[in-house]
């Protein structure tokens, strides 16, 4: 990539940029979360998601309001705005496009693989789909039986094609495999996307490389977290972290070896996320290892907005209108099971 | 007049309804549209107002409603609109309309859906019966190129394939026959191709007509294929896919009498379906049509109701939860029918809702009252602000400057008059309806008719000063030169020595000659009215032209802003503040007239006292302006004797209204608030005075609170008692008076695109003139006619296009900007005297001439151009 994007990044993606600052600054704001958290019902929320950047979204739905309905809703509405970037972007910004959809489609092809698993009928699954990640041979999903097969018969013309390469082996679906499957794909997808926005340069790399970073990271300690008590080998458990983080090389070594949160622990000791699993409280009270990831994604996410001329504020709009789904969806379901004791656990957006 | 000079003198109500007929109250306050509401509940968030529900109930309503426009819209059934704005439903009927609407929107729906299902059964079997109709030649094109397939070994060696054959087979080969989308074909065979490893075949064409969707109802193109295939694991396979894909599978016949019969079984179905699906329709279109006629006057209803609660929103309850307190500004003068409309809508009550006035401190909105002659205007004036209350309105005096200052710029008679009777045209038929819905072009036309109707007479009138009509000059008086004055043969030979006269060899020899004026019976005194026609023959018209237009743009520049200061006078008395008066204005008045105004003077004296013969000697203006800062050490001569020593006392008066400008206010406020004590005094003086103020303020808070007003009213109120800060106090004086006497500089310069405008104009028509009029006219005149025609079509066009309408809106434009500069100084008074706290940060001086003051938010929450809880709006419900 030419240096100084200054120069003519308006010329190609100055539309789209001003257009998500703008869908950035329609947020929600603490305030909103303040009126949200004291409505009773859902009819409350609706109420007063109304005055705010949502509108009248809930307003042809009929049948009395669930959670549900209020999260289809609102992934909808972020479906439109991100295909509307989509449709309206030139590439490099399209491919930046593709990228981001590439983690939905994943978890999606999991989805279903699983669904399949449990003998669930496609249509009950499709509905979960995160609508980012759609794609039409998505449904085809179910008759793959070994990885080469759904690598060869179904995704060989998807974006996901090429994170297939690591993966490919003959051995049957089960429900460890189709969690092996999807860490490997998660991985190989991490690091072309990091790799994506390295060649890029510029300000892109600046912003998207610590995100991607942290996130790879993130992903290292999850998978350890998850792992612990597990079937899964320490050798085949290192084969799932992805290589593009702050970990690597000799973090994610010692993480292999890990065999109990201390460890886990330790090992982050030295490292930026020490900070972070310092705010991690002990069971009852405290913040969940996942709340505090979470958090710190969102700052990451707001300063991605004080730079300009760079395809993150499109990733960083993404995640943090994500974000706000599920604090609104949080906040929902507090308030119809009428949990209100847990309902300030949401992640503030700054 | 008194209504348009200041704005409506408003009170603030306090309103008592009785919470039984408050609902009946507002509905009758609204169809008068007398009052604004305040909002009593600010800081409650929207869901916990008191009457969530009903608004609640509002909105399903709209739902409803809006459903069924729809409906009707898509059976293209005319919603009929009626001229009248239906009230506000009353609350009896309410439940009674809502059970309607709800019981109606069950049928219509129930109707629809099977409506829609029996359209989509219709769908399936035309579609059933195409995929048969074209999968027949797919078999007979199978039989004819099967064998040369390799995936079909066993085939090859039965070349003679017929049914009976596919029959044999059929254990084996399966066929699976449908439709799918266009745009997915391809994939679809790829997909199949590669999941199957090809142990099947696909066949596919185009279908001719394009179908519905039946999902998203589009109508789309589609592809009829057929797959064979061997072996029962790659049908599963198959099956999948096709339904991945959202494929229409039907079965497929194996034999020939299969088919037929399924294709009669077909064909009488879809008969019958037909006719259902017709009849269902027609029950439709009669349940739409009845909708249809109350839809229109049920959706302003419930606008209107769902207004009233909103209005209901703002109210507060009293102690005893009977009554419900709002209160409003209401315009004095409209108290009474305000008392009217309370009785009425409580007529039905025990006891009456009622209403009393309280005093408050905090300033009123502004209401101004229109009327379509004045609305313009006063738009003008709101784009570039909205006064505070009660301030002086420049609306009224825009009226007559605002064209006068346009047609200075436009100043053509030619022109003037078509535009003049165009606007006559709008206004004439102002009651057209085709004209008040029409788009927003001619609309915006349509509400400037009265402006445009102005600004073409004015231009006539300058026209006429100007002597300009589409270029050409009118000679009505006969013009006050005379050229054959100047020869030498008439005039005695002791004048032919003295003057330089003309005779044949002078004209042959000259290109250019001078009239001389002095010369007697040259010039014969001036025209009665105008410029002289004889100067549209002479060479030098633009030079003439030049020097008076500028002179005469200065004078009405400095006329306007001079104006604009006295305006402000007018606001200080009104606010009784005395000290802005000669703190603020008169120093202003000075250093503006002193400097400008002195200019002014010297045109008119030389004007006036220099005649044609001792024009030679005549000092130029600009070097003496000029002088008058530069004490020159030679003396020019100057205009007057004298001369030297009033410039100098001048300018020493504009040297001294500087500093009073900028520390005359802030001093004096310091002087005041320190009690009126004098700056030495002792300090016990200056603390027993504010004691005394202190009692007085928690006497007026106390007696506020017993007033019944509650918390957060209080909380507004004190804002008014603000703090005293001499250093903001004095920033915004300095910054007022820095941006004062720089405007009047630069806007004394900015006047003069008056003369640059008038002359482009002039430039442009004369231009439009020489290229085609004088073409047409100078070709002989046999054909001249056959040319003319066209040429003066053109020279129409071109003159309505470039003359009319891109010129005026120039012309418009710089009027407006002129406007701006004058309501600059205006409103910058109004600011020191009608504490708009936040007036400074709104007031970006202008740069450019096209950018019209923006009205910040905080201004515009205390405007009420609309005095009402929304006086009804028809045009959004339509």
């Amino acid at each position: 990539m030419l240096e100084g994007a200054e120069l003519y990044f308006n010329a190609d993606h100055g539309y789209l940029e001003g257009l998500v600052r703008g869908c950035k600054a329609g947020l929600l704001t603490q305030r909103d979360y303040i009126n949200l958290v004291q409505c009773e019902t859902l009819e409350d929320l609706k109420i007063h998601l109304q005055t705010t950047d949502y509108g009248n979204f809930l307003a042809n739905q009929t049948n009395p309001l669930t959670v549900s309905i209020i999260d289809t809703e609102m992934r909808k509405k972020l479906c439109r705005e991100f295909e509307y970037f989509r449709n309206h972007s030139l590439e490099p910004l399209s491919t930046f496009f593709t990228y981001m959809t590439c983690s939905y489609m994943i978890d999606n092809v999991i989805l279903l693989m699983n669904g399949a698993l449990q003998k669930k009928s496609v249509k009950e699954i499709l509905v979960k789909c995160h609508p980012l990640g759609r794609f039409t041979e998505m449904e085809a999903v179910n008759i793959a039986e070994t990885p080469s097969d759904l690598f060869n018969a179904i995704l060989v013309e998807t974006p996901l094609a090429p994170f297939f390469q690591d993966c490919m082996s003959e051995n049957t679906l089960d429900e460890l495999n189709i969690e092996i499957l999807r860490n490997k794909l998660y991985k190989s997808y991490i690091e072309a996307f990091y790799k994506f926005c390295k060649n890029h340069g510029d300000v892109t790399a600046e912003i998207m490389c610590p995100i991607l970073e942290f996130e790879a990271d993130r992903r290292a300690f999850i998978i350890t977290l998850n792992s612990f008590g597990t079937e899964l080998s320490k050798e085949d458990r290192e084969t799932l972290y992805p290589t593009c983080g702050k970990l690597y090389p000799e973090g994610l070594r010692l993480l292999a070896q890990a065999e109990d949160f201390e460890q886990m622990k330790r090992v982050a000791d030295h490292g930026v996320y020490k900070a972070l699993f310092e705010a991690v409280g002990d069971g009852s009270g405290g913040k969940t290892l996942e709340d505090v990831f979470y958090e710190r994604e969102v700052q990451m996410n707001v300063l991605a907005f004080n730079r300009q001329f760079h395809y993150g504020v499109f990733y960083a709009y993404t995640k943090l209108k994500e974000q706000e789904i599920r604090n609104v969806v949080w906040i929902a379901e507090c308030i119809s099971q009428r949990h209100r004791t847990k309902i300030n656990s949401y992640i503030p957006i700054l | 007049m008194g209504s348009l000079f200041r704005s409506e003198t408003m009170c603030l109500a306090q309103l008592f309804l009785q919470s039984g007929t408050a609902y009946e109250c507002l509905s009758a306050l609204g169809e008068k549209g007398l009052v604004q509401f305040r909002d009593l509940n600010q800081n409650v968030s929207s869901f916990q107002r008191k009457f969530v529900g009903e608004v609640k109930r509002c909105e399903e309503l709209e739902r409803i409603l809006a459903y069924l426009v729809q409906e009707i819209n898509r059976a293209d059934i005319p919603l009929p609109e009626g001229e009248t704005s239906p009230p506000a439903p009353p609350l009896k009927q309410v439940l009674e309309m809502q059970e309607q609407l709800q019981k109606l929107e069950a049928e219509l729906r129930e109707v629809t859906k099977n409506k829609e299902r029996l359209r989509k059964n219709l769908l399936e079997l035309t579609e059933y019966t195409h995929v048969l109709r074209v999968s027949k030649a797919f078999v007979r094109r199978d039989m004819q190129f099967e064998p040369t397939y390799e995936e079909f070994p066993s085939l090859e060696n039965d070349s003679l394939l017929d049914y009976s054959c596919m029959q044999r087979l059929g254990a084996k080969l399966g066929f699976v026959s449908g439709l799918i989308n266009q745009g997915k074909a391809e994939a679809f065979g790829k997909t199949l191709w590669r999941a199957c490893r090809g142990h099947s075949i696909v066949t596919h064409a185009e279908l001719e007509g394009p179908l519905e969707d039946p999902e998203t109802g589009e109508v789309i193109k589609w592809y009829v294929f057929l797959i064979s295939f061997w072996g029962e694991q790659i049908g599963h396979k198959v099956k999948k896919i096709c339904d991945c894909y959202h494929c229409h599978v039907y079965p497929y016949p194996n034999t020939a009498e299969e088919r037929r019969e399924i294709q009669e079984g077909l064909n009488t179905r879809i008969q019958d379906l037909y006719t259902v699906l017709h009849k269902t329709e027609d029950y439709l279109r009669q349940v739409l049509c009845k909708a249809a006629e109350s839809v229109y006057s049920r959706v302003i209803q419930v606008k209107k109701m769902k207004a009233i609660y909103h209005m209901l929103n703002m109210c507060s309850f009293d102690v005893t939860n009977k009554c419900l307190i709002a209160e409003v500004w209401c315009p004095e003068a409209d108290l009474h029918e305000l008392r009217l409309a309370l009785e009425e809508g409580s007529s039905g009550a025990s006891i009456p809702s009622f209403m009393n006035t309280i005093p408050t401190k905090e300033t009123p909105p502004t209401l101004i009252r229109t009327n379509k002659f004045t609305e313009g205007f006063q738009n003008i004036v709101d784009a570039y602000g909205v006064g505070s209350y009660r301030e002086v309105n420049p609306a009224l005096f825009t009226i007559i400057t605002f064209p006068f200052l346009f047609a200075v710029m436009f100043g053509d008679l030619g022109h003037g008059f078509v535009m003049f009777l165009f606007a006559l045209l709008l206004v004439l038929n102002e009651d057209h309806p085709r004209l008040s819905q029409s788009q927003e072009i001619v609309r915006m036309f349509f509400n400037g008719r009265y402006i445009l109707l102005l600004m073409g007479l004015f231009s006539v009138y300058t026209g006429l000063i100007y002597n300009d009509c589409f270029s050409k000059s009118l000679n009505l008086f006969g013009s006050g030169w005379n050229v054959s004055a100047m020869y030498s043969s008439g005039h005695s030979p002791a004048e032919q020595r003295k003057m330089m006269l003309w005779n044949d060899s002078v004209i042959r020899h000259n290109r250019v000659l001078q009239l001389d004026p002095s010369v007697p019976g040259v010039f014969r005194g001036p025209y009665p009215l105008g410029i002289d026609p004889i100067w549209n023959l002479a060479t030098n018209r633009l030079t003439f032209l030049n020097s008076f237009k500028m002179k005469m743009s200065v004078i009405l520049g400095i006329i306007h802003m001079t104006f604009g200061v006295i305006l402000g006078i007018f606001n200080h008395l009104h606010f009784r503040k005395k000290f802005n008066i000669y703190l603020v204005s008169i120093p202003e008045l000075l250093f503006m007239l002193c400097i400008f105004g002195y200019l002014v003077f010297m045109i008119f004296y030389k004007w006036l006292v220099y005649s044609a013969e001792t024009s030679r000697v005549a000092p130029s203006i600009l070097i003496e302006f000029i002088n008058m800062f530069l004490f020159p050490a030679s003396d020019t001569g100057g205009l007057y004797p004298g001369q030297e020593h009033v410039q100098r006392l001048l300018l020493v008066i504009t040297a001294l209204s500087v500093p009073v400008l900028f520390l005359g206010k802030p001093l004096f406020l310091l002087w005041l608030h320190r009690g009126r004590s004098c700056f030495g005094v002792s300090r016990s003086g200056y603390t027993l005075v504010r004691k005394d103020s202190e009692e007085e303020v928690s006497l007026l808070g106390s007696q506020d609170i017993e007033e019944g007003n509650n918390q957060m009213e209080d909380g507004c109120r004190e804002v008014t008692c603000e703090e005293f800060n001499f250093g903001e106090i004095l920033m915004t004086q300095v910054i007022h008076s820095i941006e004062y006497c720089l405007g009047c500089i630069s806007n004394t310069a900015s006047y003069l695109r008056l003369w640059a405008l008038s002359l482009a104009h002039a430039q442009l028509s004369d231009v439009l003139w020489a290229m085609l009029m004088r073409v047409g006219l100078r070709v002989d005149t046999t054909y001249g006619v056959l040319l003319l025609l066209p040429v003066i079509a053109l020279f129409a066009v071109l003159t309505i296009f470039i003359l009319l309408i891109m010129e005026g809106l120039s012309a418009f434009l710089h009027a407006i900007r002129l406007h701006c500069t004058r309501a600059s100084h205006y409103c910058g008074l109004s600011r020191c005297g009608a504490q708009a706290p936040d007036a400074q940060a709104q007031r970006p001086w202008l740069t450019g001439p096209a950018a019209p003051r923006h009205v910040g938010s905080s201004r515009t929450g205390t405007r009420t151009r609309v005095p009402c809880i929304g006086r009804w709006t028809l045009n959004h419900c339509a």
